[in-house]
């Protein structure tokens, strides 16, 4: 999947992306995630990974990515420059793929300039392989 | 003892495990002890070995993996041998070379000494290792897609 434009929130989003054959998930909250996650923590089929950190969440799904899975991240924006090294060092030159879904935060003032920066540095990053969900109302 | 003979001895014990080793001189040490198709030399993402071996052995119960981790590596992702702890994966062994030392960069001291590593992970196994690198070390040489889909037979292969 390419990149979507950006939703108002994730409900009904994981049945979504079953659907399209996701079948490994990792991550670490975000409230504008919480029906996903709510959803994800459901499925008596696959494990529910608590990832303590984004980058360890994405270097599991690159492991069971050469396993054969099709893996999804999920993420708030605050932790998307924990992907950076992933990214530019396992992802991109060993031509490993992995979705990810971030929640972008818009509100208060911690994640005023990760608003501003997240879309260019996935950009920079030459990474379109995400979902965006915008969650205005998310609070935490 | 020095890492490389560490490596060799365990390397010469293996059999259709699959490997996954961390970035900097411990991959390119296991390439010059054994290259085999069932290593996956995860050169960058220092922290990540153990990580992308848990996501390994979830999607292939079935197949024995190893993580080949250095001390550095492994306290730069401390929380992910919490998180191996958690899922406590039968097929997943952790080895740790721990020579106290980020060795790949020239011997600078890491704080392993502070942590007992098998108390935090899961089938944790400290090796302890002489600082140092072995001279005229190679890169490893092969195109990092092709060796990918090396390992991706490899995993393929006895599944």
């Amino acid at each position: 999947m390419r990149a979507n434009p950006a939703l108002a929130s994730s409900v009904g989003l994981y049945q979504q992306f079953r659907q399209q054959g996701y079948n490994f998930f990792a991550g670490v909250p975000c409230s504008g995630l919480q029906a996903f996650i709510k959803d994800l923590q459901a499925a008596s089929d696959l494990p529910f990974i608590p990832a303590p950190r984004e980058d360890m969440a994405l270097a599991m799904a690159a492991g069971a990515a050469m396993g054969g899975r099709k893996p999804l991240v999920y993420l708030q924006s605050s932790g998307l420059g924990h992907l950076v090294n992933p990214i530019t060092s396992l992802l991109k030159p060993y031509g490993i793929t992995v979705h990810l879904l971030i929640s972008l935060r818009t509100q208060p003032f911690e994640h005023f300039e990760m608003r501003r920066v997240a879309l260019p540095l996935l950009e920079l990053l030459g990474y379109d392989d995400y979902t965006i969900v915008e969650e205005r109302a998310c609070d935490a | 003892m020095r890492r490389l003979e560490v490596i060799r001895q365990l390397a010469a014990g293996w059999t259709d495990e699959l490997v996954v080793a961390t970035t900097g001189m411990t991959s390119r040490e296991l390439f010059v002890a054994r290259d085999r198709p069932e290593n996956f030399y995860m050169c960058g993402s220092m922290g990540c070995a153990l990580p992308l071996g848990l996501g390994l052995a979830l999607a292939h119960p079935e197949r024995k993996v190893v993580v080949l981790d250095g001390d550095g590596a492994a306290l730069m992702s401390l929380g992910a041998l919490a998180l191996a702890r958690h899922l406590k994966l039968p097929n997943l062994e952790h080895i740790i070379l721990d020579n106290g030392a980020y060795a790949s960069t020239g011997d600078q001291p890491t704080c392993s000494a502070a942590v007992d590593f098998a108390d935090v992970g899961f089938q944790v196994r400290v090796i302890r290792v002489e600082p140092g690198n072995e001279p005229s070390t190679p890169r490893i040489p092969y195109d990092p897609l092709e060796m990918r889909e090396r390992f991706e037979r490899a995993v393929r292969r006895s599944a």
